[in-house]
């Protein structure tokens, strides 16, 4: 044959991948798959709960809309605290991270808000009926999910004030922390659609 | 190339060391090895008490969630802000550990054996056509002689497809039908093709009589099987059948598609051939007949 | 100490298999039982609440608390080594999991003394290893033995993720130079692919766990019809990640097969790159199967002939691999030595299991014999003699480099008749008592049914195979005291693990090693007329 030595190449791998970034895609996929699970469950039982509370009398948009808007611009924010911490802006940098922490806090608690109007004023619970049931899970789930990229977001923020966050050596790990942020962003674009648009039909018209 | 045995000591350390070293980019620990660290089976003994906790007692889980608190916050700080490793001094295992001497040796192994030659795949095409002319002609005669109808076969192939042939009487079947011999003719031209090409790829790595195998043991098994099978998958439609009339009806197949690939003109197989070529589509011409 | 604070893949990975070999000896005690309940009609070896227990830890332990931990292991041993890197990728990450499986582990058994609940003693689960609905709803299952199920395997499951998320982490981002994609060996490709399933399929089954947990504890009304939930929504879950479950179990040994093979050929493995693409296909088709566990549901007839096709579809990269195997010893000087000869009874018994499999995948004909012994006998088929042999083999074949000692041949190759004659015994009989319409998960049975001779012979089987289980057991014990030493490549072997020490050091190889072809270190064996040549 032609060309023996064609190929022995032995040189390092041309661009080696990030175990980290890996690592972070691999979690972000597994979440996913995890929510999938309760997405098609709500969107197998959309309509087929003709007893109780209905969607349509419990869900209102507008608090929920003041929500969404916080968490998605929260992404944006993220964006340029990551953005500030690579060009060495620590300044900068705290203070969109702390502005994307308080939208987080608000959505999380506008959930509760909600949550607790549903249940007081709707009498709508997690027994009440399949709705109810589908409901609380998916969006308590996510809820559950803001809250540990909260967790994460201010732990970096306090490290941050402490001193400990060095611009040239951590602006990559804090970029991949900050994916999980954008991946609880876009699931709720996925839950906000499913549960407050397609969900809002009246119950039981399909069963 | 020089045989191992003309090559100096010296020489053999030069071709290691140029095979060896060379850190790649992102190796994370040059010669150096994650410490051990109590914290990840804390954190996991912390995780498995929250849940333990739902079905014992609610203190469990508190107890659970403050050892997984513990853990990670450990955890962290093992990799934040250095990764916590301990470094091997290379001088060090070099000593313990001489590196591993590969003595060359003269094998004479075969790299790869493989059916040196093979029958080119056109080749099971054109037996898949072969077999399938034979072997319609003999269900044919089947239909003509035993059962006075060319219909007949036919009807009873597109049966295996279309539940309602099932149903048809005798009558029927004698009859024709437009949309059973279409699907027949489909079925046909299609299981032919399969059962070609499986002849041209396992043809070469029957042991010596491809006509042996390929026109008669290949359908008696075949016909064994569907006789044994067909009375329980189909019943309807085996009551129809006569069995030495199928038997010779596959034996005709066999030996015609087994005739026509047997006849083709092999193809070497060499490692690094073209993909057309190996698929017999690039010979000169008048290569093949 | 020095073991639970390690963070060293390989010493991770020998745990993985030694729990994962303790956890094989409790679920073969449980199907012991099993078997002698059901050697003769109207037997009264045990209850049948302590039956409906023993097939459902059996089921439950053997598929998440010996086959996977198991596989993993072997991965985790293998694939730093393999790959040639110094640990995994996140060594702490996999230490962790290992963990999260034990405690999982333990808390599911914890159960035989923990779930009280109602009935004021200690009770396992005793739902199922798919655990249906409605059985699984409060009202059918007291006390808490249903959750126990959930938690352990909840728990457990968590750590087989994080080691997948490693599993990928390490193959993409680990390799030593030159070793690109399409030079690792077979076993990476393997443990890829499986590591994709794992973090497609498990998250599904902790969700449904967690749907289930919020039925039992919250009133939920998930799954349990009578309150608008719906049953077969459990049954779509579950498969959905059940069955690329079952080829979690199968991909890994199909690895070993692919290791084992060439060595004892003394040939290259025929066909990789189809190997690889069979591999990947096989993953992704295993997503759009699942159903075909449900056909007696009666899903209609669009859904059961699709899924019946897609079934249909996966016997195609599989039998490729049949093939391929075929083929790598096909004109090699084949050594039969043990790990060979487990590998071979690997493919015979692999392809038995197949077959029944495309049996069941014909929609009339499961109709027939599902929830029959039938369908016990398949699975055991590619369960045992697929993964299980796998497993011995894979044993057998990389003893050496783990200890240093090479495990005695002749103990070995009766271990290998011992099980290989225990296991037809026992479960080649299943498929004709299931023909004869035995149902499976019965506690007994009536004497005139024509069931007796088979069940027995079933039954007979098992001392068999557990003689074959203690003499490897003894072989290890006197191997690890006094046996033969094995040096650092006793098969003369081609890939990586292979040119470091035996056992290896912490750091795996002093230097990292560099890839020159799908076999490295044939090349560097054969500096006359290396693989990458012909590449
Ligand atoms: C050619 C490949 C295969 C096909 C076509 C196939 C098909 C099937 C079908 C249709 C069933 C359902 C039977 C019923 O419940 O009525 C089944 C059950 C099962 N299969 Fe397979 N299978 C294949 C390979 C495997 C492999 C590789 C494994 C595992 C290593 C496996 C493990 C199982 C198990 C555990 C069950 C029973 C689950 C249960 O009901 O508890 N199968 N198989
Ligand atoms: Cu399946």
């Amino acid at each position: 044959m032609t060309a023996l030595n064609a190929n022995p190449s032995t040189g390092p791998l041309k661009a080696p991948l990030s175990r980290a970034k890996v690592g972070m895609a691999c979690l972000i996929f597994m979440e996913s798959a995890f929510f999938s699970a309760f997405l098609v469950t709500y969107l197998y039982y959309i309509g087929k709960s003709p007893d109780g509370p209905q969607p349509l009398e419990c869900l209102e948009l507008n608090l929920v809309l003041i929500n969404s808007v916080c968490l998605l611009s929260s992404s944006v924010t993220v964006v340029l605290a990551v953005r500030s911490l690579a060009r060495g802006a620590m300044g900068a940098f705290r203070l969109w991270l702390a502005v994307t922490i308080l939208l987080g806090l608000e959505f999380l608690l506008g959930t509760g808000y909600e949550w607790w109007g549903l249940i007081e004023d709707k009498g709508l619970t997690i027994q009440s009926n399949a709705f109810g049931t589908n409901f609380y899970s998916l969006v308590g789930f996510h809820a559950f999910h803001v809250f540990v990229g909260l967790v994460l977001l201010i732990g970096v923020f306090i490290l941050s004030l402490f001193g400990c966050i060095n611009p040239k050596r951590d602006h990559q790990r804090v970029d991949v922390a900050t994916w999980y942020w954008h991946f609880v962003d876009v699931v709720w674009i996925l839950v906000f659609t499913l549960v407050y648009i397609v969900g809002r039909v009246p119950q039981g018209a399909a069963a | 190339m020089t045989t191992p045995e003309e090559k100096t000591k010296a020489e053999q350390l030069a071709e290691r060391a140029e095979l060896a070293p060379r850190e790649p980019l992102e190796m994370p620990y040059l010669r150096a090895i994650p410490q051990p660290t109590p914290w990840p089976i804390l954190a996991a003994f912390g995780v498995t008490f929250i849940f333990a906790g739902l079905v014992t007692n609610w203190v469990v889980s508190v107890v659970g969630a403050a050892f997984a608190l513990v853990g990670i916050i450990g955890w962290f700080r093992e990799v934040f802000p250095h990764e916590n490793v301990e470094a091997i001094p290379v001088a060090d295992c070099e000593a313990v550990l001489p590196p591993p001497v590969f003595e060359p040796r003269p094998a004479k192994s075969p790299r790869n054996v493989v059916p040196e030659e093979i029958h080119p795949y056109r080749s099971g095409l054109k037996g898949a056509v072969a077999g399938a002319v034979a072997m319609a002609v003999v269900a044919a005669g089947w239909g003509l002689i035993d059962e006075g109808s060319l219909w007949m076969p036919i009807n009873l192939l597109a049966g295996t497809v279309l539940p309602s042939v099932g149903e048809a009487t005798l009558e029927q079947l004698r009859l024709f039908n437009g949309v059973w011999f279409a699907t027949a003719v489909a079925v046909h031209v299609c299981l032919s093709l399969a059962v070609g090409m499986v002849f041209v790829v396992s043809l070469p790595m029957m042991p010596r009589r491809p006509l042996l195998a390929g026109g008669l043991i290949a359908p008696i098994i075949w016909t064994g099987i569907a006789w044994a099978t067909l009375r329980v998958v189909n019943p309807t439609l085996e009551q129809y059948i006569s069995w030495p009339w199928f038997l010779g009806s596959q034996i005709a197949f066999g030996l015609a598609c087994a005739m026509v690939i047997a006849r083709s003109t092999k193809v070497r197989l060499h490692i690094g051939r073209s993909f057309e070529d190996r698929m017999g589509f690039e010979q000169t011409e008048g290569d093949e007949s | 100490m020095q073991w639970a604070i390690s963070v060293d893949h390989k010493k991770l990975a020998m745990m993985y298999i030694g729990a994962g070999l303790i956890f094989f000896l409790v679920g073969g005690i449980e199907a012991a039982f099993m078997r002698l309940q059901l050697a003769q009609a109207g037997n009264e070896v045990v209850d049948p609440a302590t039956f409906n227990q023993l097939f459902t830890m059996h089921g439950t332990t053997m598929v998440f608390l010996v086959g996977m931990p198991i596989l993993l292991g072997f991965g985790n041993y293998l694939i730093p080594l393999m790959v040639g890197a110094r640990d995994m990728a996140f060594p702490r990450l996999n230490a962790f999991g290992f963990w999260l499986f034990i405690f999982g582990g333990l808390l599911l058994y914890f159960s035989y003394v923990g779930a009280d609940g109602l009935y004021g003693a200690g009770t396992a689960p005793d739902v199922g290893w798919f655990a249906y609905a409605p059985l699984t709803s409060r009202t059918f299952s007291r006390g808490n033995s249903t959750d126990y199920w959930i938690l352990g395997i909840l728990v457990s499951g968590f750590g087989s993720m994080t080691t997948a998320i490693n599993f990928i982490a390490t193959i993409l981002c680990m390799r030593c130079p030159g070793m690109k994609l399409m030079r690792m060996p077979m076993i990476a490709w393997m443990m890829l692919v499986v590591a994709f399933l794992v973090l497609v399929a498990i998250p599904i089954l902790t969700a449904a766990q967690a749907m289930l947990l919020f039925d039992r504890t919250l009133g939920a009304h998930f799954f349990d019809p009578e309150t608008q939930g719906s049953a077969i929504l459990w049954q779509h879950l579950f498969w959905f990640f059940g069955h690329p479950e079952v080829y979690i179990l199968i991909l890994p040994a199909f690895g070993f097969v692919s290791e084992i093979m060439p060595t004892f050929s003394r040939k290259v493995l025929f066909g990789y790159p189809l190997m690889v693409a069979a591999t990947v296909g096989i993953g992704f088709i295993s997503l759009g199967v699942w159903a075909h566990h449900m056909f007696v549901v009666g899903l209609g007839p669009v859904l059961d002939s699709f899924f019946g096709a897609t079934t249909f579809l996966i016997s195609v990269p599989t039998g490729i691999k049949i093939f391929n195997w075929l083929g790598t010893m096909w004109g090699g000087r084949i050594q039969f030595t043990t790990p060979m000869l487990f590998v071979t009874g690997f493919v015979a018994m692999f392809v038995i299991g197949g077959l029944t499999g495309i049996m069941l995948a014909t929609v009339p004909m499961t109709w027939q014999l599902s929830d029959s012994y039938f369908v016990v006998g398949h699975f055991h088929y590619v369960l045992f003699g697929g993964t299980v042999f796998g497993i011995f083999g894979a044993l057998f074949y990389w003893f050496p480099k783990a200890t240093g000692r090479l495990l005695d041949e002749r103990l070995g190759k009766w271990t290998f008749w011992l099980l290989f004659i225990g296991f037809t015994l026992t479960f080649m009989p299943m498929h004709v008592s299931g023909a004869l319409g035995m149902p499976r998960r019965v506690y007994t049975y009536e004497a005139d049914r024509g069931f007796e001779i088979w069940n027995l012979i079933s039954s007979i089987g098992v001392p068999v195979q557990m003689a074959g289980v203690a003499l490897f057991l003894w072989n290890v014990v006197r191997t690890l005291r006094k046996g033969e030493v094995a040096g650092d490549d006793p098969w003369d072997a081609w890939t990586l693990e292979w040119g470091t020490s035996s056992p290896p050091p912490e750091w795996n190889f002093d230097r990292i090693p560099t890839c020159t072809s799908a076999r490295p270190l044939w090349d560097r064996k054969h500096p006359e007329d290396p693989d990458a040549h012909y590449e």
